[in-house]
């Protein structure tokens, strides 16, 4: 089992997953084409800032955007265990738009970084205070790192 | 192609009150799948989530403070895991979520449940599509 990752002071440190993903699909669309380039472009910078300072202090473990809703396909195993796939999806379902996966050393840092990503600039450059949602990564019982890889 | 493979399985006020046995079932297989997977060399990540009851929404408040809310509509999805491939074409990724959506559930009967499958775009960094 892999040891727990420890903080300069000896603390333990907890894996957090910060998402992005209280879109819908009409919000996703009706967002962006809103927006003026220089509003896209100053939203965009703000946002490698904010991967960029994690990425500095150390508390970045991966971060990742994805692809619009358009492209979502949702899998099951069919009775033979083929793919069965199904691209319609109910207008209210939520989509991940993106993640970060940061090492920190209590839950009040994670929603500090989660504070700070939900002000990137929107229209104007106002702030959207967008809600970002925080997980804590699952370990087991015996305080070890769950490692499913 | 980068995917990301989905389990939004989860609903808030939801824990796993399955039988031990069925519990340990579902480990090995997702263990194996995992094990499978790495030895292709296909998988970049995957991780497990904690149960929605320890999830918090965070938004800035007015002075970029944050603001925690953990009241969730009981529809509300919550990602269980997810997986992150690095394959060939869709059909594999495809293939490969409806590998781990057979992952066997109570009595190991197959749960055949939904894995959400998306691209990751080549530039990902941090997403470049927002509201």
């Amino acid at each position: 089992m892999k040891m727990a990752a420890r903080s300069a002071k000896g603390a333990t440190l907890m894996k957090y997953m910060l998402l992005m993903n209280n879109m819908t699909r009409s919000d996703v669309y009706a967002g962006v084409s809103g927006w003026q380039q220089q509003d896209i472009d100053v939203h965009i910078e703000f946002m490698k800032s904010v991967t960029s300072s994690l990425r500095q202090s150390g508390e970045l473990l991966s971060t990742e955007g994805l692809e619009v809703p358009d492209h979502a396909v949702v899998v099951r195993a069919g009775k033979n265990g083929e793919p069965v796939t199904d691209g319609v999806f109910p207008e209210a379902k939520e989509f991940l738009a993106g993640y970060w996966i940061v090492e920190v050393a209590d839950a009040e840092r994670a929603y500090q970084i989660a504070a700070h990503a939900s002000s990137a600039p929107g229209p104007g450059g106002a702030p959207l205070n967008m809600p970002i949602e925080v997980r804590r990564i699952a370990r087991p019982a015996t305080g070890g790192e769950v490692n499913l890889t | 192609m980068k995917y990301m493979l989905m389990m939004n399985t989860m609903r808030a006020g939801q824990s796993l009150d399955w039988p031990k046995k069925d519990i340990e079932a579902m480990i090995a297989f997702m263990m194996n799948f995992n094990k499978e997977l790495r030895a292709s060399g296909e998988l970049i990540a995957a991780e497990g989530l904690s149960f929605p009851d320890q999830a918090k929404v965070v938004r800035a408040g007015a002075n970029g403070e944050p603001i925690t809310d953990g009241v969730f509509p009981e529809s509300k999805e919550f990602l269980a895991g997810y997986w992150i491939v690095d394959v060939e074409t869709p059909e594999r990724a495809y293939e490969i979520a409806a590998k781990a959506s057979a992952c066997p559930g109570p009595g190991g009967k197959p749960l055949n449940m939904p894995i959400e499958v998306r691209p990751i775009p080549v530039m990902s960094g941090p997403p470049p599509e927002m509201p």
